[in-house]
């Protein structure tokens, strides 16, 4: 554990020794992630990514107001269709149907402390921070299969919030509002929970800083998730030659029941 | 024990799916039918994308059959001349099938329509065989003795030309109906991803009357075929089949195949009839339920679906 701690920390320690070599800059950030790949093998059951950092200040290292480190992190985007349920005659059928552009497949925003004492609400909207304030793309609607047509957000809240609930309860969408803790007043550290149904892709991870209700400075990280061994090699597989495929997995199966067979003839 | 699924993209408990390819593959055995009726439904409850659940089952189907098939196949209660007839019918219904599910999808109602269609064919035949067979039990229960074998009087099915020979099931009929019938069944299998067992049996009695000892052979006989051109044409149409997870199932399905065919041999054919025909209603009730109760959520993300 200590020898993980010194490995993650050693490259924080050096920028931290470079910082201090008296260049005057503004207050920043530096910040790094304890992997930039996640390998989903046959075991994969979740992921933790520690996030660290520290925060710089240059020149005047006695400001007033305390600084904050909000941690955002954004799967990969797809078109995600939402569909309401409406009782027709005695039965329960999906009825109005409303398709959004982007949807992250992974959200997590960490802070530490609640995002409102943090930040103004018109901040929080234009960074798109929070659940309140992601922005799922445009948004189409249409009512039993027939035409699409342009929504406002407002009038597709209630489907945009129902993403939000069916994420959240999968553990795709976090929000954690003491998520970052601060070690002494510039180091901080936080822990972005990956769940085993999260997307492959490539993430992105966007450490802000904010001081006095103000970004202050904002780094990105790339994070890839992807699938790895065997796991890949089947996932290939399946895309790339789905016919082939298609026979090996018939192949497969003959294969098991045959040989079933000949055991249970055995006995 | 959790395992990664890689085409479901899902962690789930290796012991579970064996188990429940264990149940299923014993229901399958016993029964001759498929169990994709059951263990479809089962795998999207447990949080299985609906297209993967489809599409992998009737690949583990595949496997179920083949060890059932093959213990009544040295048993001799195979009639291979029918089961082809069924098999050519079979692989046009499994084309066709493919073809709705695509145009259902682009309509955006596909569950509904499986729904309804699951609740509407377990419960008119789940009902029929209930009635029949509970009516078989008390004639033999008063002692009655005699009853009729049921081929002696003719239907509508005997006046139709095109006439074959069918020396296991003693019968000398058209072979329309079989070729009708094989059509059904493969439009289902594509369609609601079952082994389509559950409405071959039935109708191979009912309708073609054919004798019970041959009827579950014949029927697993051309589910392996139909199966698994199913599966070749939803990994090519929709990459859903996830060998991993067919795998798992099909290690228990198999297993659990043998003990359900043994069981079924100690069972008599209308007491046979009579928990099939239970247990088709209870999932058919249990499918109504969900369309008819109030959702817990009325909204539903698309999932495997789009």
């Amino acid at each position: 554990m200590t020898r993980l701690a010194a490995k993650l920390f050693a490259p924080l320690f050096a920028l931290l020794a470079l910082s201090g070599s008296g260049t005057v800059q503004a207050e920043g950030i530096v910040t790094d992630l304890s992997q930039h790949e996640v390998a989903i093998r046959s075991n994969f059951t979740g992921a933790n990514i520690l996030v660290f950092g520290a925060i710089e200040r240059a020149g005047d290292s006695a400001r007033t107001g305390p600084a904050d480190v909000v941690i955002e992190v954004t799967g990969p985007e797809t078109t995600e269709t939402v569909r309401r349920k409406e009782n027709l005659s005695g039965i329960w059928l999906n009825y109005e149907a409303t398709r959004f552009e982007r949807v992250p497949g992974f959200y997590a925003v960490l802070s530490s402390r609640p995002l409102e004492n943090i930040a103004p609400a018109s901040l929080l909207k234009v960074e798109q921070l929070g659940f309140n304030n992601i922005s799922f793309g445009k948004a189409w609607s249409s009512v039993l299969g027939g035409e699409e047509y342009l929504r406002t957000p407002d009038e597709v809240a209630p489907f945009s919030t129902a993403i939000l609930r069916s994420r959240a309860k999968d553990k795709l969408y976090v929000a954690d509002s003491n998520g970052v803790v601060f070690m002494g007043d510039t180091l901080f550290r936080a822990n972005i929970p990956l769940p085993a149904s999260v997307p492959v892709g490539l993430y992105t991870v966007k450490v802000y800083l904010l001081r006095n209700g103000d970004v202050v400075d904002a780094i990105s990280s790339p994070l890839l998730i992807a699938k790895s061994g065997v796991e890949r090699v089947i996932y290939r597989f399946a895309y790339g030659q789905p016919f082939l495929y298609g026979i090996v997995a018939v192949l497969l199966a003959v294969f098991a029941g045959w040989t079933a067979a000949l055991v249970f003839r055995e006995h | 024990m959790q395992i990664y699924l890689p085409i479901a993209e899902l962690s789930v408990n290796v012991f579970l799916l064996l188990g429940l390819g264990g149940a299923v593959g014993f229901l399958s055995g016993m029964f001759g039918v498929g169990g994709g009726f059951l263990l479809t439904p089962l795998l999207i409850f447990t949080g299985i994308p609906p297209a993967v659940a489809v599409g992998t089952q009737a690949n583990q189907t595949v496997a179920s059959s083949i060890s059932g098939a093959l213990a009544h196949w040295r048993q001799g209660t195979v009639d291979l001349k029918m089961g082809l007839v069924l098999l050519a019918g079979g692989t046009v219904g499994s084309f066709l099938g493919i073809y709705v599910f695509g145009l259902l999808k682009s309509v955006g109602q596909v569950d509904l329509l499986i729904s309804l269609s699951y609740v509407l064919f377990l419960g008119v035949i789940g009902g029929l065989m209930l009635i029949e067979s509970v009516r078989a039990i008390i004639v033999e229960r008063r002692g009655g003795g005699g009853t009729a074998r049921r081929s002696g009087h003719h239907n509508w099915v005997h006046r139709l030309p095109l006439k074959m020979r069918f020396r296991k099931s003693r019968l000398y009929i058209s072979a329309i109906p079989p070729l009708l019938l094989g059509t059904l069944v493969g439009m289902l299998v594509a369609i609601m991803g079952v082994g389509g067992g559950f409405i071959m049996v039935p109708a191979m009695i009912y309708m073609l009357r054919m004798p019970t000892n041959v009827v579950i052979g014949t029927s697993l006989f051309q589910i392996i075929f139909v199966t698994g051109l199913v599966t070749i044409l939803h990994s090519v149409h929709n990459q859903a089949v996830d060998v991993v997870l067919a795998l798992l199932l099909l290690t228990g399905g198999v297993i659990g195949a043998q003990f359900g065919a043994r069981a079924g041999e100690k069972l008599r054919g209308e007491h046979l009839r009579l928990l099939l025909g239970l247990l088709v209603l209870l999932v058919g009730a249990r499918l109504g339920y969900d369309l008819i109760a109030t959702p817990e959520d009325l909204f539903s993300l698309s999932g495997g679906f789009e």
